[in-house]
């Protein structure tokens, strides 16, 4: 008998060589009559490139009699261990193991087995069709069947769903005819004998036909209705990523896993499509072909389970790929990539580049020219951590984050109770929590679970009313979890696994938050606290069945919580120990460094979203988690790290990348960054009023305070803040840093850029007042500006521009001042 | 004068004409600031009063006047126009109000008025101090460079002059350990205050050293800040501060507004003292009877007390034996105990033998709302809820659920047996040796609650009429009459009973069983009324009002009393 190789190992192997050869999944089972495997055969040159090299290998199974081979897809005959041998000149020959069991046994037809998983290939179950919200002419579909009860309770009994009740609309008319197969509508419609507004979708000859007819000849049986039936719990896709040169195909095989530990082939029972089509498409053989240089994910969806695989696809494979000093382990998950998909990372950044992208992502601030120089002449073999560690434990870190997590936690008036003093305490918790970096998982408990008058229960109430159960729990999720469940508020997720039970059981959690005066409380289940004249019970009711609606995790775990208790507290706790927690904070802040998550958006993780860099997400996450949930470690880690502290210049590799880090891309300073860098760089402070009237009651911060330090930035007006995406933070806020025309015009003719370019105080007036010649005050505004001395070119320019304009020199030097902070390398981080 | 020129019964409403068709009003003397808002006793005082309609000021006095209390009109200007009261077009006047303040003079809050001949203002209060009191240096000196110094301990009067200012003090702290604290008085009431408004002062202060940072080597950085810990319309919103400076060395103040307004009237107190200063209390002060605050305080003797509010002071009410939770009581019986375990739960029992109307109370001496927030629940042998110190109610546009957590609620027990009262904490997570409570459970007794009087001041020209409502509740089924009587009126002047008209109400906004937490309120009109040929007074008399309940045709003890300045001016009505 073979040695069975440890389980999880999927590929078999070759021994080593200059090329090596392997089979695709290295082991299987075929369970049942006509069971088989499809197969892969990958060759991997000694560059690293690999290649589906399925058509071109010869296959042999040994011994014969157990296993016929086809096209690469072995079906079973008798029962034993066959081996597959796959061989190629070049390299040496591959074998992969086959495991057939029960062959002579004919495998009963289940509803959730096979009839969901043609109901999912044929497009049935899609959102677009009868899995959409209300289903799709008359019949109701569970989206991706993920509730094949419900879908064979439509099919088998008929009747019309509803969205908004439990009732079943119109007659129930079964859509199978278990005395009459052929005549059933689930046979008649999607061959087309009955008009189908989905066309049709296969026919009377086809497997699909057959195996739905045999079904209902048998009576139409769910199967084993006992808990027994194995369920697919997930899906293995070999390879799970792919890097194609353009032009070339892979093979994708799809192995599903089933809750007795079984596994099966399913890659016939998919469907597969692709996120950017431009970059790669996929056939529904599971064949994917590269078309453009990119990246993509190719998305299998079978009837209960999704999955994903990334593909890149590259250029020609480099002659010599460069060596590239390692700084962390952030590196070692963004490098591989990086060299898998032939893509040679950017130089180390340069000091004045370094400084001013770290000054700007650590403490929201451009460096001061005095700082920049020094750095630059520093020959200190550990500068750049020096540095950091000084940004990371400087007053400007405690501002600027505050200023983030105030956008994120929604610090605003009328988010707050109504009233700027709820906000501003609500303000001064999260700036408390910053100094003290104080563990996020700490902070998350106690803003998710936060009763009485404290500062962390003023989110709760917006417009001082208690926000909606669902309203709140959603916008928990995205912000804690990174998930966005609000499409299962109404119905099942059309995309996703979560269903409208699943949303309204963690809604629950938020059910019974009651204010009462100024406070904060969960109301007790089993108490009316009333004044015994009106219904005073709290409960919140499932907007389908009208039952009420119990606290429920989302993975369904059990959860004792007392009818008269917090049973946020218990939420709080789950939350902050699930792995989405660490996963979620990790892509948050890489966001904030990179100008986009691995995850992107960084609050919409889903199959359908899959991370860039899986490894690297993981690796931070347990880091995370590991170090106690420090934000300032997390920080430090990435801003260490040699990917993030590439330059920005390109090299021929990596021109065309902008999501593996190869290089620094340049991201837009956020509005208020802006505007504080102007009034840094002007030296003239920027004047923030409450209003814009003369009321008595009008305010004004004092004079120097920054935008990021504004407590309550919805209390002041600010043309220029809301020109360039200060968002309303009306929800969980999301920036838009596009350009526009009013930027555009602001920036010739707003107070911003032209009213401050000189006068009292201004750094022009300074440098002018100390008799500063033309040179050193162009230096100082470009160490100031872009953390650079001008170039040589620049200098010469300037020095030519400058001689034409001595009669008026000052209007002149504005102008320069005018150009450098109107320009893409002031507003960028880069 | 007559002391008892009118006696007014609640229930004799004589339609007067004049209520209904009153002259114009004419415009009041405004008072709005002064500055120095703090002068030290002993030491003459030169203090400015800046307010609307007092170009003519003739006089000073103080409510309630002291002996050793001084005032003079040094001087009156009319303020140079700024770019402000150009752009609201407006005028103000500066009254110089010279004072004499003997030695003996208690430190707190003296409430002063303008008079002129054609009436006198509201009261603004100036402070008197025991310590030197320093002025505020002229100028900003909102930079480290320019921060005046602070004695600590120490006084200074200042003023936040123009909206986004802030005043940077500096000071000395000499040994690690010191312990600083600093309170502001503002002369402004702020939202939330007393009186307060939108345009009012709500100071801010934090304390900063100049430990720079990478960026800035001057950077101020802030060691501690306060703010209200709780805000709540109705309380005071002065700051205090005490911090604990773990180094010697050179440190700031800095003080503004909240929101950063500014202005002429925006003027504070500053004080430091060396040492821990317990901060003033959050809870309001009463000043005079208060039915249903969570601060009132529940005596062993409120049978009493509510006796003589009804009428029937001369039935001696038994005084009430306090018990400890867990107890069974005898009612009447006042349950005192501490939330100190979040979810605590303390109960009591008793045992009702026959029909009774009960009143529950219920007292938290030292947290109170919103910090703590303690619920009373009366439940039954079958531990029904029976009720709750909790007002529950729909909204009636929106059908939204609403409940207010109340200190009394009134029940009518008609069934008989055992019974038990539930206390705990509206949150589950909250607790604090502080979270005192007392519950007071004792039989309804009628009497009259809370009584309010509409002004402060009376004043009107010959011929005129003024008049002062007083609103008072009907608590526990209280049947009687109110008397209200003017006292120490002025040659000249009547007062009478009236009604004035009322606007029909609004129903209220959400539908509850409210008589059992809220009482009926009436109110009755007293109506001065000056004779044609009555002389302008050249300074207000101070009029006395006082309630006594009328129980059986019997007038009971005199329970509120208000006293209210009343001058008749000149000018026409």
């Amino acid at each position: 008998m073979m040695k069975r190789p440890a389980l999880g190992l999927l590929c078999g192997v070759a021994a080593a060589s200059a090329a090596t050869l392997k089979i695709l999944p290295f082991e299987s089972q075929l369970t049942g009559a006509g069971a088989s495997q499809q197969l892969v055969a990958v060759l991997t040159a000694d560059d690293g490139t690999e290649r589906d090299v399925t058509g071109e290998v010869s296959w042999r199974v040994t011994p014969p009699a157990l296993a016929a081979l086809d096209a690469a897809r072995v079906t079973a005959r008798a029962d034993g261990d066959a081996r597959i041998t796959a061989t190629l000149a070049g390299a040496p020959a591959a074998s992969a193991i086959v495991h057939i069991r029960e062959s002579a046994k004919a495998r009963p037809v289940t509803f959730a087995r096979e009839i969901e998983a043609i109901l999912t290939r044929q497009g049935c179950n899609s959102s677009a069709c009868h899995g959409g919200v209300k289903g799709r002419g008359g019949l109701k579909l569970s989206a991706g069947a993920l509730y094949p009860k419900d879908d064979f309770h439509w099919i088998t009994e008929g009747g019309v769903y509803q969205v908004l009740t439990n009732e079943v609309k119109g007659a129930r008319v079964p859509r199978i005819d278990r005395a009459a197969p052929e005549q059933s509508l689930l046979l008649t419609k999607p061959t087309g004998a009955v008009a189908h507004g989905g066309g049709q979708r296969f026919d009377k000859a086809s497997a699909d036909y057959r195996t739905i007819a045999e079904w209902i000849r048998a009576g139409a049986p769910f199967g084993d209705d006992s808990g027994r039936q194995p369920r697919l719990t997930g899906l293995d896709v070999l390879p799970p990523s792919l890097v194609l040169q353009n032009d070339a195909q892979h093979r994708l095989v799809v192995v599903g896993k089933f809750s007795d530990g079984s596994r099966e082939d399913l890659t016939r029972q998919v469907i597969f499509s692709s996120n950017n089509g431009d970059v790669a498409v996929v056939n529904q053989s599971g064949v994917v072909m590269a078309k453009s240089l990119g990246e993509t994910a190719i998305l299998i969806r079978a009837a209960g389970a999704f999955a994903s695989a990334g593909v890149g696809v590259t250029g020609p494979a480099l002659s010599r790929y460069p060596s590239v000093p390692r700084g962390n382990f952030v590196d070692d998950a963004a490098f591989a990539k990086l060299r898998r998909f032939q893509m040679a990372p950017s130089e180390l950044s340069s000091d004045g580049e370094f400084v001013r992208r770290v000054s700007l992502d650590l403490t929201g601030t451009l460096p001061p020219a005095a700082r920049v120089r020094e750095f630059a002449q520093s020959r200190a073999p550990r500068k750049r951590e020096q540095v950091i560690d000084a940004l990371l434990a400087s007053p400007e870190f405690v501002d600027y984050w505050a200023f983030r997590f105030s956008d994120l936690f929604r610090v605003a008036i009328f988010a707050n109770g109504l009233t700027p003093k709820f906000s501003q305490k609500y303000w001064e918790w999260i700036r408390a929590n910053i100094e003290s970096n104080r563990p996020y998982d700490e902070v998350a408990r106690e803003r998710l679970s936060a009763q009485g008058y404290g500062p962390a229960s003023r989110h709760f109430i917006p417009y001082n009313q208690i926000g909606t159960a669902q309203d709140t729990m959603a916008e928990e999720l995205r912000v804690f979890f990174g998930r966005r469940l609000d499409c299962a508020q109404c119905h099942n997720h059309p995309y996703e696994s979560w269903s409208q039970d699943q949303f309204w059981g963690m809604a629950a959690f938020f059910g019974r938050l009651f204010k009462v005066g100024s406070i904060v409380i969960d109301h007790p289940v089993d108490m009316d606290w009333s004044s015994k004249d009106v219904d005073a019970k709290i409960e919140l009711l499932h907007p389908r069945t009208k039952a009420p609606v119990r606290p429920a995790l989302l993975d369904n775990s059990a959860i004792g919580i007392p009818d008269y208790g917090n049973p946020r507290r218990e939420l709080a706790r789950w939350m902050t120990r699930h792995p989405y927690f660490a996963e979620a904070a990790v892509n948050r802040i890489w966001g904030y460094f990179f100008g986009r998550g691995i995850v992107d958006p960084v609050d919409d993780f889903r199959s359908t979203n899959p991370p860039t860099h899986p490894e690297l997400l993981a690796a931070l996450a347990d880091d995370f988690r590991q170090n106690g949930h420090d934000l300032r470690k997390l920080m430090k880690t990435i801003t260490m790290s040699r990917t993030y502290q590439l330059s920005n210049r390109p090299n021929e590799t990596n021109r065309r990348d902008v999501t593996n880090y190869a290089r620094s891309l340049p991201r837009a300073l956020d509005a208020e960054v802006l505007l504080d860098a102007v009034a840094v760089v002007t030296g003239v402070p920027e004047i923030f009023s409450t209003a814009v009237s003369e009321a008595g009651s009008v305010g004004q911060a004092p004079v120097g305070t920054r935008a990021i330090n504004l407590k309550d930035p919805d209390m002041y007006y600010s043309r220029f803040l809301e020109l360039y995406g200060r968002p309303n933070r009306g929800a969980v806020p999301e920036r838009d840093t596009k350009p526009n025309l009013g930027q555009a015009l602001h920036m010739l003719a707003g107070a911003t850029y032209i009213g401050r370019l000189s006068g009292p105080g201004s750094r022009l007036a300074t440098l002018l007042a100390a008799g500063a010649s033309d040179a050193r005050i162009q230096e100082e505004f470009y160490l100031a500006a872009f953390a650079r001395a001008p170039s040589a070119d620049e200098a010469r320019d300037f020095t030519v521009i400058m001689a034409t304009r001595t009669q008026d020199r000052e209007a002149a030097l504005r102008e320069f001042i005018w150009a450098l902070i109107s320009s893409r390398e002031f507003a960028e981080n880069h | 004068m007559d002391a008892w020129r009118s006696i007014l019964t609640f229930g004799v409403f004589a339609c007067l004409g004049f209520a209904a068709d009153a002259p114009p009003p004419l415009r009041e003397p405004r008072a709005i600031s002064l500055a120095p808002l703090a002068c030290q006793r002993s030491v003459p005082a030169l203090i400015v009063v800046r307010g609307e309609g007092l170009a003519d000021a003739t006089s000073v006095f103080f409510e309630p006047p002291h002996a050793g209390l001084q005032a003079s009109i040094a001087k009156v200007e009319i303020e140079p126009p700024s770019e402000a009261s150009m752009r609201a077009k407006r005028s103000f006047d500066l009254v110089h109000v010279r004072l004499d303040l003997a030695a003996g003079l208690p430190e707190g809050s003296y409430p002063l008025r303008i008079t002129t001949p054609r009436g006198f203002t509201n009261a603004v209060s100036m402070y008197v101090m025991a310590a030197p009191v320093e002025a505020e240096p002229a100028g900003t000196h909102d930079t480290p460079a320019a921060a005046a110094p602070l004695k600590v301990p120490g006084i200074v009067s200042g003023r936040i002059t123009q909206r986004g200012e802030s005043d940077l003090y500096v000071f000395d702290v000499a040994a690690p350990g010191t312990q600083v604290t600093f309170e502001t008085i503002s002369g402004l009431p702020a939202p939330g205050a007393p009186g307060g408004n939108a345009n009012g002062f709500d100071p801010s202060i934090a304390v900063y050293e100049a430990s720079g940072s990478w960026f800035d080597p001057g950077r101020l950085n802030r060691l501690a800040f306060n703010d209200e810990p709780l805000w709540v319309l109705g309380r005071r919103t002065d700051a205090h501060l005490t911090h604990i400076f773990k180094r010697a060395g050179r440190y700031f103040l800095r003080l503004e507004a909240f929101s950063g307004q500014g202005g002429a009237d925006y003027t504070y107190v500053l004080r430091t003292h060396a040492g821990a200063v317990a901060p003033p209390s959050q809870t309001p002060v009463v000043k005079g009877w208060e039915e249903r605050g969570f601060t009132r305080r529940l005596e062993p003797e409120r049978l009493q007390q509510l006796a003589e509010r009804g009428g029937e002071g001369a039935r001696k009410q038994p005084v009430m034996e306090t018990y400890a939770p867990g107890a069974t009581l005898k009612l009447p019986a006042v349950v005192e105990g501490v939330l100190a375990q979040p979810g605590d739960t303390q109960r009591a029992r008793f045992q009702v033998d026959k029909a009774t109307d009960l009143a529950i109370e219920l007292e938290t001496p030292d947290a109170a709302p919103p910090e703590f927030n303690p619920v009373v629940r009366l439940v039954n042998e079958q531990n029904e809820e029976v009720a709750t110190s909790l007002f529950a109610g729909r909204g009636l546009c929106t059908g939204a659920l609403n409940k207010g957590a109340m200190s009394k609620v009134v029940v009518p027990l008609r069934d008989t047996g055992l019974y038990t009262i539930e206390v705990r904490d509206l949150t589950s997570d909250l607790a604090a040796p502080r979270f005192r409570y007392r519950v007071v459970v004792r039989p309804q007794l009628p009497h009259l609650g809370n009584i309010a009087f509409s002004d402060d001041r009376v004043q009107m020209p010959p011929g005129a009429a003024r008049t002062v409502r007083v609103a008072f509740d009907r608590e526990e089924g209280y049947k009687g009459a109110m008397a209200v009587i003017a006292e120490n009126l002025p040659l000249g002047v009547t007062a009478l009973a009236a009604a004035d008209y009322e606007e029909d109400r609004d129903p209220p906004a959400s539908c509850g069983k409210r008589e059992r937490y809220t009482p009926r309120t009436e109110r009755l009109v007293v109506a001065f009324s000056a004779d044609a040929s009555a002389a302008p007074m050249s300074g207000p008399a101070l009029v006395k009002l006082v309630a006594r309940p009328i129980v059986n045709g019997k007038p009971g003890a005199a329970i509120a009393s208000r006293e209210i300045p009343l001058m008749v001016v000149t000018g026409k009505p």
